[in-house]
């Protein structure tokens, strides 16, 4: 019998989902993280996994595996010594980066260095120019040279090859690698037409030296897991997730490292969607909220949005702009810096901030009781009774409230003159606030229309807040998924295998002649498709989406258009839509910035190209079978599972009630539960507030209605 | 629903909301505007003033000198057109120099936001425009009525009906009419996003009257401009730097009164207006100053009315720090953008943790042509200088100030103009030494590929003057701009033809404490980076 295993890797834990295909049963696993070799925790928790459901080896048909690795590596620098051939005159590019502050009035700026540095960096006398046309031509032998002396001075194990305009011509970098492939067989050679073929030469190249940079490294690592599970005698196909949510071979993932980055948390948006496919609503927010992040995705139609450039390694925590700036396809998540450990302090207006700073696990919260004083949002949600001391984690580790109250009282509510637990209130309230503040601008700057959507919450403080953020934003429903702790190795199971190609090659539409699919959609299809086949997707599974980015002659920033048909890699009927690109263009327009039209030309700029093979069994449903079976009807279940009665503070209440508490795991479907309410499950809390009504629904999904509309401040 | 509190957690969310929507607006803003200078340069500031017609809040990203600018602006505004004389849908607008931003090239556009019949607050986007007649971009001009058209205060729309004949008068009188109007309808587009999220706002919170949240807001602000201000030692700080003119060279002084919680600037002792544009407006010379004193005394404050209480700015009538018309002031920041240098240096000893070296600073190039094609094309080309190091801080590499333009990337640049960028560098040893040393700046290359002539506007600075380091730092390296190989005025105007050469060299910042106290392992990294 089938089954295919999720394996995503985060900082502390390692979790698993193992789905049994012919049962639709899903059953999980969790594990620490083995940061010096993390496949060890990987093939250990397979087996045990194995193992403990009684499932033989021979019957895993795939592992799905998820990891941010790869943005480690370049947060903490242990990529290979890599080095880079550079159109000559512009080997600096990366220094230089695009010359902009990230803060206006901070005259101490840092910026992250690149990652290959400076004495690192080669050129060559080579140029294509604005128009494809080769204004110098390569001269190999000069190429030969500067990589020599690259390799002998700084022994380079990887080669960064990023010359101007190889997105619209590739053959010098072409011939680099080609001579590499004779010369250096043993150099990992990224050039920067593969990587990403976009215009803009500081983010194109900077992606290309992260992919090069991490290429070695990954490369041995899944070839430690290979090896692994061919030690555990699995021989089904092994697949990696990307930033944007597709799955590839391991062939593809070893190129491409760089499309790996934020592989854990796409998968976590992915379960977003899948969820809200599940409960038949097209439009839903994914928020998830852990120990020092909290992340959000817009789902719109049943898929999470996508965007093509993404920071890492930012000096400033959550300053854009203090980052590397990488490009490649990667789900569209707003990243915030409040979490459990964010740390509540005065800022220097004298008013209350949460976050960014993170008490981390360790010392963590004041109530964990391990030394940490600073006051955090977790200490806040202990004193106002959302969580319960004696039950964080199960009941495995026991939260001092009494601390909690101190820190509160001693760094957020004298020093600001405020009274205890409007202090420990505020700093709930601020969190929700920052979450709701960020999705706004996040939906307004992509035309996302979110009022009457659902949200989609999970991670271990996402179930605390989603209620009070969700009501910041007039979201009528919010559905907490079950196994919320391993939403991200869930997703990993529902994702099909895809690949995405983009093109830039500007041209205006009034010039798009009769061959225009196959002038310029043709090579990105052939390639997307190509990469399907090469994993053992047929034809006629493979279906392809195609987006362009549009904008009016003279306009800087793009607007993605999505072509109205889904076909496959023949392009039947694509040809035909031509004449309706420009209402297409308008109508997206008139969403993201709305109203005012203008007569202005049209050009395309970029052609993107996705290639999807089929649906997965996982993406169709599944019970989770480790969550204990619950006999009673639903309407029983709510009196066995109730545990009691807490103070915890509602403010449209008056301040503290009685709100009854619940063990999740016991609730059956059909259960329906009114608020205050405090329902638990081993990694969380779901707080539902005065008025809104919970219930469970067939697949025991907890789905929370607001009551009406409350804000206050 | 309740009036929120204004305690520190209340005010704290509505003051982010509000900061929150002015971000939304600039990002409406950038990427509705058709001008590389917008949308990749972010010459642009957008703000909501409150009905006392003082500054609520400024989006993140805006030019600094925009801030000390908007209540005058708004002011003027309203002479012309007051309140109760204007209606939804109402759109105003003026670029002239003394009433907006100290040059005709900053279009500053003004919606009033209303509810429930009258106006509760002012939204305002001001973007530097392409191009606006005239001359084009430079310090040629030698009187007022050479640099474009002028508009004084008009409305753009009434009633949400566009002026057509304002559109017509505008295309005809720019080389760029298609960019100019874009530009002009991006700033429409933000400050109608910024009247509708207000009124969200203002609907969810219950928010009655702004104004009392904005006197709290501003409250708050001022007391942490002032607290970080009585810091500083009482005295009286003086300045004095010498810069580069367009024939000779220009004094600027200032003597800088800290007393108690307050600062007082003046720049009695400045020298006198001159005859080309490069004179700066008061309302420029306060707007740099403000920000100066802000960088180093409440950096983290957001921007409003509150964080400009504190400090008082005057200059002598018809120095070149108030120059009144018909004084020429296009390139007015020239010698503007060096006020934050001069109050650094003044400052030094009250604060001198706080303070910053000189920086290598932007410089800006304005090109006028056509492409390949025949399109013609007036645009800024921006490369910036190194930043100057702080105490403890090397200055990083090719950063954009005082001012906040972005870099305009290689590939984007020649396919917009078809000029082509033959070597774009760093220039090693061009940062001052010091125990931190000062940022490198960069060597730009250029050659005309467009087969006509160019004409092409300098306006450099640091090329007489290079950045001074600061408490035994050394300097930096001077800017320099050679033609065809051959070293050309630091200002001033002439044509590029086929095939021939543009080479800038970018200044260097200054570095911070003597040289003898940097580090071994730093220095040791600067010469293996080959930046020495």
């Amino acid at each position: 019998m089938p089954y295919r295993i999720g394996v995503d890797i985060g900082g502390t834990f390692t979790d698993f989902a193992l789905f049994d295909e012919s049962r639709r049963a899903m059953a999980i696993h969790k594990r620490l993280t083995t940061p010096a070799d993390p496949s060890t925790a990987v093939l250990d928790g397979i087996a045990a996994m194995l193992a403990e459901n009684g499932v033989a080896v021979s019957d895993v048909d795939a592992v799905i595996h998820g990891t941010t690795l790869v943005t480690n590596a370049v947060i903490e620098r242990r990529g290979a010594a890599t080095g880079m051939l550079a159109t000559e005159g512009f080997m600096d590019i990366p220094d230089m980066r695009l010359e902009l502050r990230y803060d206006m009035f901070d005259l101490r700026l840092r910026y992250p260095p690149p990652v290959v540095p400076r004495y690192m960096r080669a050129e060559a006398p080579e140029r294509i120019g604005h128009e494809g046309d080769v204004q110098t031509p390569l001269r190999i032998d000069d190429a030969r040279a500067a990589i020599q002396g690259l390799v002998d001075a700084h022994g380079i194990e990887a080669l960064a090859v990023c010359f101007l305009h190889s997105y619209l011509d590739s053959r010098h970098e072409d011939a680099v690698r080609e001579l590499c492939a004779r010369e250096f067989p043993d150099l990992y050679v990224s050039t920067s037409s593969e990587v990403f073929p976009q215009m803009r030469e500081y983010e194109r190249w900077t992606t290309t030296m992260i992919n090069a940079y991490t290429r070695p490294m990954f490369d041995r690592y899944l070839q430690r897991l290979e090896q692994g599970l061919d030690g555990l005698g699995i021989v089904g196909r092994f697949y990696m997730m990307t930033s944007n949510g597709g799955t590839v071979t391991p062939d593809i993932a070893r190129r491409f490292p760089v499309r790996m980055m934020e592989s854990g948390p796409a998968a976590g948006a992915l379960m977003s969607a899948h969820h809200a496919r599940a409960l038949g609503i097209p439009d839903a927010l994914g928020f998830d909220m852990g120990g020092t992040t909290a992340k959000g995705a817009l789902v719109r139609g049943g898929a999470p949005l996508k965007k093509y450039e993404m920071e890492v390694a930012r000096v400033h925590e959550f300053k854009k702009g203090s980052g590397l700036l990488v490009k490649v396809p990667t789900i569209d998540m707003i990243e915030i810096g409040a979490g459990g450990g964010s740390i509540a302090e005065a800022d220097d207006r004298g008013l209350v901030q949460v976050g960014p700073r993170s008490a981390g696990a360790d010392p963590g919260p004041a109530c964990y009781g391990r030394g940490g004083a600073r006051a955090t949002l977790t200490d806040a949600n202990v004193v106002l009774g959302y969580l319960d001391p004696g039950f964080f984690l199960g009941g495995e580790m026991r939260l001092d409230k009494a601390a909690a109250e101190n820190a509160i009282a001693e760094h957020v509510a004298k020093p600001l003159g405020l009274a205890p637990i409007r202090a420990a209130w505020g700093i709930h309230e601020i969190v929700d606030e920052d979450v709701a503040r960020a999705f706004r601008v996040h939906a307004s700057e992509r035309g996302f229309d979110y009022r009457g959507c659902s949200m989609v919450a999970f991670g271990g403080s996402g179930p605390v807040h989603a209620v009070g953020v969700a009501r910041k934003l007039r979201i009528p429903r919010v559905v907490f998924p079950l196994a919320a702790g391993v939403m991200s190795a869930l997703g990993l199971l529902v994702s099909p295998l895809s690949f995405e190609v983009l093109r830039s090659n500007l041209v205006f539409l009034d010039d798009l002649g009769d061959d225009w699919v196959e002038r310029y959609l043709r090579l990105p299809v052939d390639e997307a498709c190509g990469h399907l086949a090469g994993a053992g997707v047929s034809e006629s599974d493979i279906a392809v989406t195609l987006r362009l980015d549009m904008r009016y002659h003279g306009q800087g920033y793009e607007i993605e258009v999505t072509l109205p048909v889904r076909g496959g890699p023949d392009l039947a009927g694509v040809s035909d839509l031509r004449p309706r690109l420009r209402e297409l263009f308008e109508a997206r327009y008139a969403e993201v910035f709305s109203d005012v039209l203008l007569e202005e030309s049209l050009e395309v700029m970029n052609w993107k190209v996705e290639a999807t093979g089929p649906e997965t069994e996982a993406s169709r449903g599944y019970a989770v079978s480790g969550a204990g079976e619950v006999g009673a009807s639903g309407e029983a279940s709510v009196d066995a599972a109730r545990k009691g009665t807490r103070p915890a503070y509602f403010p449209e209440a008056g301040g503290f009630v009685e709100a009854s508490v619940y063990d999740r795991m016991a609730l059956a479907p059909g259960a329906e539960i009114s608020g205050p309410a405090l329902i638990e499950e081993r990694e969380s809390t779901c707080v539902v507030g005065p008025g809104d009504t919970a219930r469970v629904d067939a697949r025991r999904n907890l789905v929370v209605d607001l009551a009406g509309e409350v804000v206050s401040a | 629903m309740t009036t929120p509190d204004h305690d520190p957690i209340g005010l704290k969310i509505l003051w982010d909301r509000l900061v929150g929507i002015v971000d939304e607006g600039v990002s409406t803003l950038v990427r509705a505007a058709f001008s590389t200078v917008v949308r990749e340069a972010h010459d642009l500031s957008v703000m909501l003033l409150d009905t006392d017609g003082e500054l609520l809040a400024q989006g993140t990203h805006s030019i600094p000198s925009f801030t000390g600018s908007a209540p005058a602006t708004l002011a003027h505004m309203l002479a012309r057109f007051p309140p109760e004389t204007l209606a939804p849908g109402d759109v105003v607008v003026t670029n002239d120099p003394w009433m907006g931003t100290g040059h005709t090239y900053d279009i500053n556009v003004m919606a009033p936001v209303f509810r429930g019949g009258r106006v509760v607050a002012y939204a305002l986007s001001v973007t530097h425009l392409p191009d606006v007649g005239g001359q084009g971009f430079g310090s040629e001009a030698t009187d007022i009525h050479q640099e474009g058209l002028r508009l004084p205060v008009l409305k753009l729309a009434r009633g949400g009906r566009l002026d057509r004949l304002l559109f017509d008068l505008l295309r005809v009188n720019v080389r760029v009419p298609e960019q100019v109007v874009g530009d002009v309808m991006a700033n429409v587009a933000c400050v109608n996003v910024l009247g509708r999220r207000l009124d969200a706002f203002m609907d969810e919170y219950a928010v009655a009257d702004l104004t009392p949240l904005s006197r709290r807001i501003r409250a708050f602000s001022e007391r942490a401009v002032r607290s970080r201000i009585g810091e500083m030692p009482d005295g009286v700080y003086p300045a004095e730097m010498t810069i580069e003119g367009v024939d000779s060279p220009l004094t600027l002084r200032c003597a800088i009164t800290v007393r108690g919680d307050s600062i007082a600037i003046d720049y009695a002792g400045t020298d006198a207006c001159v005859r080309h544009g490069i004179n700066v407006p008061f309302c420029f010379t306060n707007g740099y100053s403000i920000h100066a004193v802000k960088c180093v005394a409440a950096a983290a404050v957001p921007n409003n009315g509150g964080t400009t209480r504190a400090i008082s700015v005057s200059a002598p009538e018809g120095s070149i720090l108030d120059a009144r018309p018909p004084c020429a002031v296009a390139a007015r920041h020239s010698v503007g953008w060096f006020l934050p240098t001069l109050i650094f240096r003044a400052l030094a000893p009250a604060a001198p943790g706080a303070v910053q070296a000189d920086s290598g600073m932007i410089a800006m190039v304005a090109f006028r042509g056509a492409r390949r094609d025949g399109r013609p094309f007036a645009t800024l080309h921006f490369a910036s200088g190194g930043f100057g190091a702080a105490d403890g801080n090397d200055g990083e590499p090719t950063l954009s100030t005082p001012s906040s333009n972005a870099a305009i990337p290689v590939e984007v640049w020649e396919a917009a103009t078809g000029i082509a960028v033959t070597r774009k560098a760093l220039r090693p040893g061009s940062g001052g030494g010091g125990a931190a040393r000062g940022g490198l700046g960069q060597e730009v290359f250029m050659r005309n590929d467009t087969g006509r002539d160019l004409v092409v506007d300098v306006m450099g600075v640091r090329t007489d003057y290079p950045a001074q380091g600061m408490f035994g730092g050394g300097a930096g390296a001077a800017r320099e701009i050679r033609v065809n190989g051959r070293k050309v005025a630091r200002k001033g105007r002439f044509v590029l033809r086929p095939g021939e050469t543009l080479e800038r060299y970018e200044a260097g910042g200054g570095g911070f404490g003597d040289p003898a106290d940097r580090p071994l392992d730093k220095a040791a990294e600067d010469r293996r980076l080959g930046l020495v």
